[in-house]
């Protein structure tokens, strides 16, 4: 015990001798005896009299009680859990620019459907987490798509292709290229006579100059161009009106009168973004005159939701409404170059010809402002009567343009794909290089695509995932994703874009680009080096001298586009050729049920089937998740006596798909709306496989968007439950309720808003009203403005790490989004009116889920928000009992905890990652609100309004969503707040919403009363 | 007066007070006619040193698998979390509350009879109290683990509700009826479990006294607390079980009105409202006797002690359920009424939707158990037919619970707006904890039956003895007032004389 002696024990030693015992005596005698005596005083008030000697065993009380906590303090750390070691390791060399922990933006760009559309996206320590639109681009405008929010998780998909392979062997991409080289060298013999090229669409100056540069090698390879989604009837219609591959370009923000055959422009589907923050930007009778919009669809759309007047026709009768429109604008213009349609006078029903009666003469009272826009599944002679339209009402070239496509190959439809089959049918085709997306999967069943590229001697695919086609082909080579490839495009308006990745490649891509340099050699240049030369070649061509020493470069990339480089080449339509595209008879009817095919809204083409994000995403009008269904009118599904859930078979001719039915409130009548893009069979997609049912397997090149007369037979016994994340309730159901509102344009100018002003105003209450400092968020919500495209929803769930659930979990309404988009009907079951709602937590100020929280788990800040404090959650959902807006999401189980380490870079490292059984909801982005507020608080300024953008606010292609502060009476959403449309959801409830909405506008035609 | 005419008399006087009085509370044995309290030791404490019955043995095995099952089923629930039950948004409580309110309900009878008959002074409650206690004791148990289990992290749940001194200053919140409901059901089972353990200790004493073997003797005698039935234990044991019984009956009012709080206190349609206090605690009240009636009616055959619980007894509870179940009828026919009367379309909606909505079976099951079957108490035979009472008390046990999935899972299903409406499933884990604490609940109640003495002795000798005296003072009284010329039974027979007694 001798070292115990060694250990200072705190006031034990010393203190006792401090003074000598000699000083101290009370009397004479005890002076004088000294000796014991003294020492026994001393001892009686000693301190550490108490104590124990010291001799006896050399252990204090205080030194056993200071050794006793020493050890039961070690024993304690000794069980403490052990934590995983993780390694830091600091930057050697600081990149510039990067703050651990602070995001970087950086400007980039998508490519869907071969258009550029300019992005924004967010980094950390060089880690991509967000994507936003970018303001300044034209084809974004600040807003992005679902698409392209969800495109951000497919670049940390787990199961992306990684390595080359040749015939399933694994091969180093080095062997490709030497064998790719010494393949060229052959077919430069014969100028690349039996080398073939199938492209996905692209408008690439980069890749245009390569395909020069391939051309002048291999002068007589042939390079075709595929989507599963091309607009067919177009491409014919504008060879018919043009003589030339054309496009349409609109410009809505001129437009009184829209009138869309079929066109789904307000889904924030690529290329539409523009046109939907167009249209939204007149739909306020207050901000200036209001557009109206007429939509003739077969199926429900977004579009057709936010239509003033929709008329739900069968695919088959949109030719003689094409006919019947142009025929009376004809009668009613009396213009000179429609004369000769004025004739045209098909048969149709009455309701049909007052509607058109109607829209006629909108269109022609609006001349010149009106327009007659088109959607891809339309045929030809649909495409031509929407041309004739347009220019004789002298909409061309002002709300309306004709210009040469900019797309490298206009014609990207089954006719292309078939002449190509051909080839390879033939023995012409020796080498295909494949970077279309998915041919296999995506091409019309009879071409029996696969087959066809399996009898290829030499084929290479380059692909994102192993999917149907890298099955099909010799050498497959992994794509690169958007964010690791260096790539250029053009905007719908001719913009040169420019793409920057924001990461090297994870998992060795390589881009379109570079496959094609490897055939001149240039592979090792990288698709930086590529995009270099390119333009610096290009440059030079310009007279511009060098990219490097011209301060172009560096803006362009830094920028995300080149501006001012919009360009057009007008063509104008050639009216003979184009009236002999328009049949004059009436076109044949389609007997018993019509099929047709739809573009999905979630996985599009098939490509985003892997992406948990979109298949989770509720489709905007079913509301479906994970699959397709057959679309049925409720009329027609009762015909069939068939019920939701059933499983059909669907037969067109001697194909059959078996789907589940899908009752669908607006469908036409006697037709079935079939989504592509599901029904996958990729063996490198696990999770894209097995959902829903392959449309395209009815498909042929000939039925490209529309199946004609199909059999719909229940398959006996079996049923699919769907997951959706709403049924169709009507709004109304049981008894009248205020949730989504609407009036129309008459009665907002009049101000005749009784029910909007019912739900609004101060309420009663026992208590002082609470006084905000600082700062008083808010947000509001403009009805007439949200098309209920979700691309909101989309990039919450990316900047909040909202986790995804899965089927079962969404049948058992456990699904996590944040924000929702609720969809209602009105009306009738076959011509309903449709409105979309976006409801996230209202952040109340007199919020019922925090009083009955039993653990403070969620509290009121002195700004107002309704904030949850996770680690304090034990998970009663008392809340979301409580909550009348059910907009709380509980972590049923721990979703979140078997991500790969690959997926665990999609997470905003701002927002905290929730565990199993705790609760959450929408915070109004408070990490936005914090991260702001510390910047401005280092830079000494203030916050302003407009600083703090939530990311469903910044998503928004037509800025329906406003986030500000109510203290600022000048500040955007205060404006709102006073706005006469504006009211609070639930208003009697009490419970004093921070976000308000904006009763939706409706500006119908009288005529049509 | 003749001897004829004094005897003719004292026949009709008999015969009178024949008609007016009820049966005994106490009834003659098979082969005893007179009880004596060694003969209520006999019947009452006997059994317990019998050999463990084959029966028993069988229905032990079978509740203990039960609870096996619970077992399973509370390690999945905790092991994977709450989405192993029906639960989802909008319906944040499914069965899991259900269940909790439904078994607290049933641990009403208890304190009613042990607690407010007492201070009424009730003589009835005796031969039912101490099983009846037993009972609210288990359900309570029974009921404690659905609130943690229903927790999305238990774990923590089951300590952060309490407002222990947190160094980090985190109290509970106040405001929340969940924090009430964690202070209203700890106190009940508190309170429950001193009020049925000092009712014990007598009788404890009693079979320590009796029991044969040092392990019998050393258990009870250990749990009676050196019970020596001396006057002056006596004297303090009857102002401690009184003190008691009056701190346990505002509980009987308190903890279902707070337990409806967590309901009423909320914005929801069909759960804000102002009823429920008093609809709750007569819906416990109601449930509660129907459990015990379907408890105690099987367990006096069985433990052979009709002789101590009678047909009256029996009878009263039936009284009680018609007057239980009558006020929780007024309560649902109010709550229709206010959805229509309050011109509030949410709330009108919720009770419509109760009528007509998906789930309208369930409110249908409710009705037909609690406001129809409940009528059958009226007529005398269905209070004294056994079987009656028994088919009704179990009818009286579903619709209880039905009332409480009305109320809880039928509201949230479909709320304020149409979009977030859904379905709600109860999954197998939900059904094995529902059935699992059943067995919990009678896999105690036999080991209570085997171990303990499952009727009050001390009690019953009390009340023979009163009644006795009782009888003597009314024979004398009778003869005496004969003597003076007047007639019919005395008042004071009733009183009863406060006795020392033995142990």
């Amino acid at each position: 015990m001798a070292t115990l002696h060694s250990l200072p024990v705190f006031d034990e030693k010393g203190k006792t001798n401090q003074r000598p015992l000699s000083v101290l005596w009370r009397s004479l005698e005890e002076r004088i005896r000294g000796g014991a005596d003294r020492q026994a005083v001393a001892a009686e008030f000693a301190l550490g009299a108490a104590e124990l000697p010291e001799a006896n065993n050399g252990t204090s009380r205080r030194s056993f009680v200071q050794l006793m906590g020493a050890s039961a303090a070690l024993a304690g750390l000794a069980a403490c859990v052990r934590k995983p070691r993780e390694q830091i390791l600091g930057y050697t060399r600081q990149p510039e620019g990067v703050v651990p922990g602070k995001a970087l933006h950086y400007s980039t760009a998508s490519f869907l459907g071969g258009r550029a559309t300019g992005l924004i996206a967010t980094s950390y320590e060089g880690r991509p987490t967000k994507l936003d639109g970018n303001p300044a681009h034209p084809a974004s405008l600040g807003g992005t798509g679902a698409l392209d929010q969800g495109s951000l998780l497919q670049l940390y998909d787990p199961q992306r292709a990684s390595v080359v392979k040749s015939r399933g062997q694994e091969r180093a991409y080095h062997t490709f290229l030497v064998e790719q080289l010494a393949r060229a060298n052959q077919h430069a013999q014969n100028g690349g006579e039996t080398l073939r090229f199938l492209m996905e669409p692209s408008s690439s100056p980069l890749l245009a100059s390569l395909r020069e540069r391939l051309r002048a090698q291999f002068p007589k390879a042939k390079f075709v161009s595929y989507t599963s989604l091309a607009n067919e009837g177009w491409q014919e219609a504008s060879e018919a009106a043009f003589g030339a591959q054309a496009e349409t370009r609109l410009d809505l923000r001129d437009a009184d009168v829209i009138a869309s055959l079929d066109f789904d422009f307000l889904a924030g589907l690529p290329g539409t973004l523009a046109h939907q923050r167009a249209y939204a930007d007149r739909r306020d009778p207050k901000a200036g005159e209001m557009n109206r919009l007429y939509v003739i669809e077969p199926g429900m759309s977004p579009t057709g939701g936010m239509a003033d007047h929709r008329l739900a026709a069968r695919p088959s009768e949109m030719i003689a409404i094409a006919q019947g429109l142009l025929g009376r604008v004809a009668r009613i213009t009396k213009s000179n170059d429609l004369a000769r349609f004025a004739n045209l006078n098909p048969a149709l029903s009455a309701q049909q010809s007052r509607f058109l009666d109607a829209l006629a003469t909108d269109l022609v009272r609006s001349a010149g402002k009106s327009i007659v826009a088109v959607g891809e599944r339309q045929p030809a002679s649909v495409h031509l009567a929407a041309i004739a339209i347009n220019s004789a009402l002298g909409n061309s070239g002002k709300t309306v343009r004709y210009a040469r496509s900019l797309l490298h190959d206009p014609e990207d439809g089954p006719k292309a794909l078939a002449a190509l089959a051909a080839e390879i049918k033939a023995g012409k085709v020796d080498t295909l290089f494949v970077t279309a997306h998915n041919p296999v999967y995506g091409a019309p069943a009879d071409l029996e695509f696969g087959k066809l590229l399996k009898s290829v001697p030499n084929s290479v695919y380059l692909g994102y995932y192993e999917d149907e086609t890298a099955a099909q082909t010799n050498w497959f080579v992994p794509l690169a994703h958007d964010l690791e490839s260096w790539g250029d495009g053009l905007a719908p308006d001719g913009t040169v874009t420019f793409q920057q990745p924001l990461i090297a490649p994870l998992f060795n891509g390589v881009t379109a680009a570079e496959l094609l340099a490897s055939l001149l050699g240039e592979a090792d240049k990288g698709s930086y080096g590529l995009l270099r030369a390119a333009w610096d070649a290009r440059n030079k061509a310009l007279g511009q001298g060098d990219l490097v020493s011209s301060a172009n470069w560096e803006k362009w990339i830094a920028d995300g586009f080149a501006a001012n480089t919009a360009h057009a080449d007008d063509v104008v339509p050639n009216w003979a050729t184009l009236e002999k595209g328009i049949p004059s008879g009436a076109p044949a009817a389609v007997s018993g049920i019509e099929g047709y095919f739809a573009t999905d809204y979630k996985v599009w083409d098939g490509r985003f089937g892997n992406n948990v994000w979109l298949q989770e995403l509720p489709d905007p009008i079913t509301k479906l998740t994970w699959e397709n269904a057959a679309l049925l009118s409720p009329a027609t599904a009762k015909r069939l006596n068939v019920a939701q859930n059933d499983v059909v078979e669907i037969k067109a001719g001697t194909r059959s798909v078996r789907g589940t039915v899908f009752i669908q409130p607006g469908q036409s009548p006697e037709t079935v709306q079939l989504a592509l893009g599901y029904g996958r069979a990729s063996a490198g997609e696990q999770i894209a496989s097995g959902k829903g049912f392959n449309a395209g397997e009815l498909r042929t090149t000939s039925t490209f968007w529309s199946a004609g007369s199909v059999e719909v037979s229940r398959v006996a016994g079996e049923s699919n439950t769907l997951a959706q994340t709403q049924e169709h309730h009507n709004m109304d159901e049981g008894i009248h309720r205020a949730i989504a509102l609407q009036a129309t344009k008459e009665e907002v100018e009049s101000n005749k808003l009784e029910e909007v002003q019912d739900n609004r105003g101060p309420q009663t209450s026992m208590y002082e009203p609470v006084k905000y400092e600082g700062f008083k968020w808010a947000m509001s919500i403009d009805l007439s403005r949200c098309t209920g495209c979700s691309a909101c929803m989309t990039a919450c769930q990316a900047e909040n790490n909202i986790p995804v659930v899965g089927k079962e979990q969404v049948i058992k309404s456990r699904e996590m989004h944040w924000l929702r988009l609720d969809r209602y009907y009105m009306g009738s079951e076959d011509a309903p009116e449709m409105i979309t709602q976006p409801v996230m937590c209202q952040q109340c100020e007199n919020a019922p889920c925090e009083y009955v929280c039993p653990v403070n788990a969620t509290v009121h800040t002195d700004e107002g928000l309704n904030d949850m404090v996770y680690n304090r959650c034990v998970g009663t959902r008392y809340c979301s009992n409580n909550c009348p807006y059910k907009v709380r999401r509980f972590n049923f189980f721990s979703y979140t905890s078997d991500y790969s380490d690959v997926e665990k870079m999609v997470m905003n490292p701002d927002v905290t990652v929730r565990a199993r059984g705790v609760m959450e909801k929408c915070t109004y982005c408070v990490q936005r609100i914090e991260r702001v507020r510390i910047e401005t608080r280092v830079a000494g300024t203030e916050i302003k309004d407009g600083d703090i953008h939530t990311a469903c606010q910044d998503a928004c292609p037509s800025q329906a969503i406003v986030f500000g502060s109510l203290h600022d009476p000048e500040s955007a959403v205060s404006k709102l707040t006073r706005n006469t449309r504006r009211y609070d959801l639930l208003h009697d409830i009490g419970t004093r919403p921070r976000t308000v909405y904006l009763a939706r506008v409706k500006n119908p035609n009288k005529e049509l009363a | 007066m003749s001897a004829v005419a004094i005897a003719d008399v004292r026949a009709k006087a008999q015969q009178a007070r024949a008609e007016l009085e009820p049966p005994a509370w106490i009834a003659p044995g098979e082969n005893q006619p007179k009880q004596d309290d060694g003969t209520i030791n006999k019947s009452l404490l006997d059994y317990i040193w019998k050999n463990t019955d084959e029966g028993w043995l069988k229905m032990l095995g079978l509740t203990s698998a039960g609870v096996g099952l619970l077992t399973v089923a509370i390690i999945i629930t905790v092991w994977k979390g709450i989405g192993m039950w029906g639960n989802n948004i909008p319906v944040g409580w499914g069965w899991g509350i259900t269940n909790f309110v439904w078994w607290i309900g049933i641990g009403h009878a208890g304190t009613l009879i042990s607690a407010i008959l007492l201070l009424f002074q009730q003589k009835w409650r005796t031969s039912i109290n101490r099983f009846a206690e037993a009972m609210t004791l288990f359900a309570v148990v029974c009921a404690g683990l659905f609130p943690i289990l229903h927790t999305g992290r238990p774990w923590l749940a089951i300590y952060w509700l309490f407002p222990y001194p947190s160094t980090m200053w985190i109290w509970p919140n106040f405001k929340s009826p969940l924090m009430w409901d964690v202070f209203a059901v700890s106190t009940y089972l508190t309170t429950s479990l001193l009020f049925w353990f000092l009712g014990l200790i007598p009788d404890l004493a009693s079979l320590r006294d009796a029991s044969v073997g040092r392990t019998r003797r050393m258990v009870y005698g250990f749990l009676a607390l050196g019970w020596t039935g001396s006057a002056r234990a006596w004297n303090h044991y009857k102002i401690a079980y009184l003190l008691l019984a009056g701190i346990a009956t505002p509980l009987v009012l308190s903890v279902h009105t707070i337990v409806s709080f967590d309901f009423a206190v909320s914005v929801m349609p069909g759960w804000h409202t102002t009823i429920f206090p008093p609809y709750f605690v007569a819906g416990a009240v109601f449930s509660g006797f129907a459990m015990v009636c379907t408890l105690m009616l099987p367990a006096r055959k069985i433990l052979k002690i009709e002789h101590v619980i009678t047909a009256r007894h029996i009878e009263l509870m039936c009284k009680v359920m018609l007057l239980t179940g009558l006020i929780v009828t007024y309560g649902y026919a109010m709550e229709q009424f206010a959805s229509f009367y309050s011109a509030n379309p949410y709330e009108y909606f919720a009770f419509y939707n109760r009528r007509a909505g998906p789930m309208a079976p369930f409110w249908y099951l409710m009705m037909f158990c609690n406001c129809v079957v409940p009528n059958l108490f009226w007529t005398k035979w269905g209070r004294t037919n056994l079987w009656a009472v028994w088919v009704a008390s179990i009818f009286i046990n579903i619709g209880m619970w039905c009332e409480r999935f009305v109320i809880f899972v039928i509201s949230l299903h479909r709320d304020f707006l149409p979009s977030s409406w859904a379905a709600f499933h109860p999954t197998i884990i939900d059904i094995s904890l529902f059935v699992g604490t059943i067995c919990l609940f009678l896999t105690l109640m036999l080991l209570f039956v085997r171990f303990l003495p499952a009727v009050a002795v001390s009690e019953i000798k009390e009340l023979r003895l009163e009644m006795e005296h009782a009888a003597h003072a009314a024979h004398e009284a009778a003869a005496k007032n004969l003597g003076a010329g007047a007639g019919g039974v005395p008042a004071a027979a009733h009183a009863a004389p406060i006795s020392g007694k033995e142990a």
